[in-house]
């Protein structure tokens, strides 16, 4: 198995970089799209800069346009001088280019799948890429199923023996949990769970992988990660960019399933998950199956108490004038879609018992971020009570982006003769402590998709799991829309929000 | 990407402060800065050196370095044959912008000049200016001395040097044993000549991670390469490590390497004008393996012939040639260079020809 040669490979053994995945084929449904062009190619081109692609790897883009292999190319080339991290080294991208082809049909004309199959038979054969494929479906969610089907029936998802065949889900992994579990049917039906990688590309960020670190390989923070130190935990995902386009996808999802069915629950996943057995897929996914089962459902009633939904009116960004949601284009100008949400979540579990989880995320917010904020109990009021100083709790601050870092807020003496007490802030950025460039999330996700390694990859329990969880919010909210509150854009979010928090003595932290 | 800000200086022009009020006189600097700019600092970086004429080119590297690894840089000039003995102290900063931000993030340099005996006060220098509770990396730009004052090792948690700047490499080698022999010091050894075989060394594995090639590995019969006039140590230490992996016995004599059947894998260097290594090739029965790296290119070339499949050429990460570059590599790894110390005693009798 390649696998096993890795491993015995001696030349490996002492070198900081991990291995190199098997020679493969990597095919993108979808590559005329956006996500090639600004990720997934610049990604690709950043490992192959790294050295960290197989020595033999081909990349087919699979879409409608017609198109030459070289216009492709040279299209990819410009979005890669735009969007790499890294500048574009001339000779390296024409020998990574050289890889690249582009393959024209329909998604839905077996004709196309058929031929694709013998073209990369023969690029096996003369490249050497091993039989091994990697399907990426970049292509919009709508075509998902005609492309699972075409692949089955082509018969690319089965690989030869000794190779692989693996396939890339993007998100969104449907709209609601009976069109997710339908997805999920179509995938299993032409692929094994072990060769499906559902990317949720928050996970391959730096600082998301980081949690896992900093809970459990610093004994300070484990030991007191639960409801006896911590008062309660904050998530905010906030940016000040509207639906920019998107509005056909928005208008249809909104924020809870956009953002809060992934990214955040994936997230508060991370933060309140137990230890896991190993740091092998499995037994990561496992743990964080567990915390989506341990949430207390939302239904009925209580999702008004508990969740606020709200929609951008006009304002201002960044000193410019904007629009409200429902006079952007292709709005429906009575449309109800939330792009604000603010929820309690409570943990139904020992470690968590009490400790109420704040989760908001929304569009045309001030700043753009995406933290984790732990605040955790006051200290007793009993030492400093005589001298009228007010203390602030210590709050321990996971940012995801941007300025990755974490920073931890104590209480400090103020120099002098008079006893004051002052919050100060210890501070770790990245970016300041680190000289290295973080690599972006999907170089990572991709060259594990291609070494087989599933860990940053949603399973489809967890997928469901979210889903039940977020249905039964969007189910409440479709008895009524009085419930949804506006907010001006440029502001941080509506008044109901501020509530919503205040209820606990809370209240949200400023970015 | 980080803007490099000039507000420092050299040991000409920085600031010169008396020792004892060096840590004052810090002090003041940032209060000066106002809340623009931002000290940090990961590591104590100390550079001790012999070579004066050589010091402007430390401080660039130092500069460099600083903009991507913040620390607090000592940088020691010794001149132990000055006929006086003196000490001097210089302090400056090297800032860099974080990218658009307006902040300033800054690392502070001490220069000290260390004439005649007092060289002698070498570690009560380094001991008292160390940023507590940082790790110290002690960079030696010279050749080390002996006796070894066993306090100052004691200290390093980290030890680089180059040994493909050394004249005399089997006694200089003979002397980083000792320095690293049990319970003398537990400082890493970093020789740069080693970091710089990094990418050499990955990009052989990578070839080898391939499944056609991988089984080509246990019947290599012969190795060629190619190094620069004076580099034969580099070429030599990256045999080493391909012997030591591969569990080759060096036969000296002949200049042959033994595999365990008793095969004889003979190997041949040649020293032709260009960058320190630019080739290796590796060849089995029935496959050869190849690495070149042209003058003035950061990518290797590799190339892969196997039977059965087509040729396989592929551009691969080379060393960066920037001595600041190959510094901040070391400086970027944790924990120990496991198989130096291993390759090292491959091809030590080599050394002394």
């Amino acid at each position: 198995m390649p696998t096993d040669i890795l491993r015995s490979n001696p030349l490996r053994e002492g070198l900081a970089q991990r291995s190199i995945p098997d020679p493969c084929t990597l095919v993108i449904f979808g590559a005329t799209g956006d996500l090639t062009h600004r990720k997934l190619v610049p990604a690709l081109y950043n490992l192959a800069a790294d050295g960290a692609l197989p020595p033999a790897i081909s990349v087919v883009g699979f879409a409608r346009r017609d198109k030459s292999d070289e216009v492709f190319r040279t299209e990819l080339e410009e979005a890669a001088h735009k969007f790499s991290r890294q500048g574009i080294n001339d000779d390296l991208w024409k020998n990574f280019a050289s890889n690249i082809c582009y393959h024209r049909s329909e998604f839905d004309k077996i004709e196309g799948y058929e031929a694709l199959a013998r073209r990369l038979d023969e690029m096996d054969s003369t490249r050497g890429t091993g039989g091994n494929r990697l399907f990426y479906l970049a292509a919009g969610p709508d075509q998902f199923e005609v492309i699972l089907e075409n692949l089955r029936k082509s018969g690319l998802n089965k690989a030869r023996p000794g190779s692989w065949s693996r396939i890339i889900v993007e998100k969104p992994f449907g709209t609601d949990l009976p069109s997710a579990k339908r997805l999920n049917d179509l995938v299993e039906n032409a692929f094994d769970e072990s060769e499906t990688f559902r990317i949720d590309h928050y996970l391959g960020k730096e600082t998301a992988q980081n949690i896992i670190v900093l809970r459990f390989a610093n004994a300070l923070f484990e030991a007191m990660w639960n409801s006896r130190y911590i008062d309660h935990i904050q998530i905010t995902a906030s940016e000040p960019l509207g639906v920019e386009g998107r509005a056909g996808y928005y208008e249809k999802s909104g924020a809870l399933r956009d953002m809060v069915q992934n990214h955040l629950l994936q997230l508060l996943c991370l933060t309140a998950m137990e230890p896991p057995a190993g740091l092998d897929a499995d037994s990561i996914r496992d743990e964080k199956v567990k915390v989506l089962r341990s949430l207390r459902p939302l239904t009925g009633d209580d999702v008004f108490k508990h969740v606020v939904r709200a929609q951008y009116g006009a304002g201002s960004i960044n000193g410019k004038r904007v629009a409200a949601y429902r006079d952007e284009l292709n709005v429906n100008p009575g449309s109800v879609t939330e792009t604000y949400v603010a929820m309690e979540i409570n943990v139904d579990n020992w470690r968590w018992a009490g400790v109420p989880f704040f989760i908001r995320v929304g569009k045309r917010l001030p700043k753009a971020g995406t933290e984790i904020a732990v605040h955790f109990k006051s200290v007793p009021p009993v030492l400093f009570r005589a001298t009228g100083e007010s203390i602030d709790d210590n709050v321990l601050v996971i940012r995801i982006q941007p300025d990755e870092g974490i920073s931890l807020r104590m209480s400090a003496k103020m120099p002098g003769s008079s006893l004051r007490i002052e919050p100060v802030k210890m501070d770790f950025h990245y970016g300041t402590s680190f000289g290295k460039a973080t690599p972006e999330a999907y170089e990572r996700l991709l060259l594990d998709a291609m070494s087989g390694d599933a860990t940053l990859f949603a399973r489809r329990d967890e997928v469901e799991q979210a889903w039940k969880f977020v249905d039964a919010i969007h189910e409440a909210w479709t008895t009524r829309t009085d419930d949804l509150a506006l907010y001006s854009s440029g502001s941080w979010g509506p008044a109901e929000a501020d509530e919503l928090i205040k209820r606990h003595e809370g209240a949200w932290r400023r970015l | 990407m980080e803007t490099p800000v000039s507000t420092s200086a050299s040991i000409e022009s920085g600031i010169p402060v008396e020792i004892g009020k060096i840590d004052k006189e810090l002090g003041k600097l940032w209060e000066s800065s106002g809340d623009t700019k931002t000290r940090a600092s990961l590591i104590n970086l100390v550079v001790y050196t012999e070579n004066e004429a050589g010091l402007a080119e430390d401080n660039e590297v130092l500069a460099s370095v600083a903009g991507r690894h913040p620390c607090r840089a000592i940088l020691i000039l010794g001149t132990p044959s000055a006929p006086t003995s003196q000490a001097s102290a210089w302090i400056s900063a090297h800032c860099h912008l974080l990218g658009k931000d307006t902040r300033q993030i800054c690392s502070e340099q001490i220069t000290f000049r260390l004439d005649g005996d007092a060289a002698n006060a070498l570690p009560n220098i380094v001991f008292s200016h160390l940023d507590s509770d940082l790790p110290l990396c002690l960079w030696w730009k010279a050749d080390f001395p002996e006796p070894l004052d066993e306090k100052l090792w004691a200290w390093v948690d980290r030890l680089i040097f180059d040994s493909s700047s050394w004249r005399n490499p089997h006694h200089q080698f003979s002397i980083i044993r000792h320095i690293s022999s049990p319970g003398k010091s537990a400082a890493v050894l970093c020789d740069l000549n080693w970091t710089r075989l990094h990418a050499w060394r990955f990009a052989l594995a990578s070839q080898f991670d391939n499944a056609s090639a991988f089984p080509h590995l246990s019947s290599v019969e012969s190795l060629s390469l190619r190094c620069a006039p004076g580099f034969r140590i580099s070429a030599l230490l990256l045999l080493g490590w391909l012997a030591g992996r591969l569990k080759w016995r060096l036969d000296a004599e002949n200049e042959t390497f033994i595999a365990a059947n008793d095969r004889v894998i003979p190997f041949h260097i040649d020293e032709i004008p260009g960058p320190n290594l630019s080739l290796i090739s590796i060849k089995s029965p029935d496959a050869r393996f190849e690495l070149k790296l042209a003058v003035g290119s950061d990518f290797f070339e590799s190339t892969i012939q196997t039977p059965g499949i087509p040729e396989i050429r592929q551009i691969l990460p080379a060393p960066r040639g920037r001595l600041e570059d190959t510094l901040l590599a070391e400086l970027s790894r944790a924990g120990r260079h496991t198989l130096y110390t291993e390759s090292l005693e491959v091809i030590l009798p080599l050394l002394t020809h």
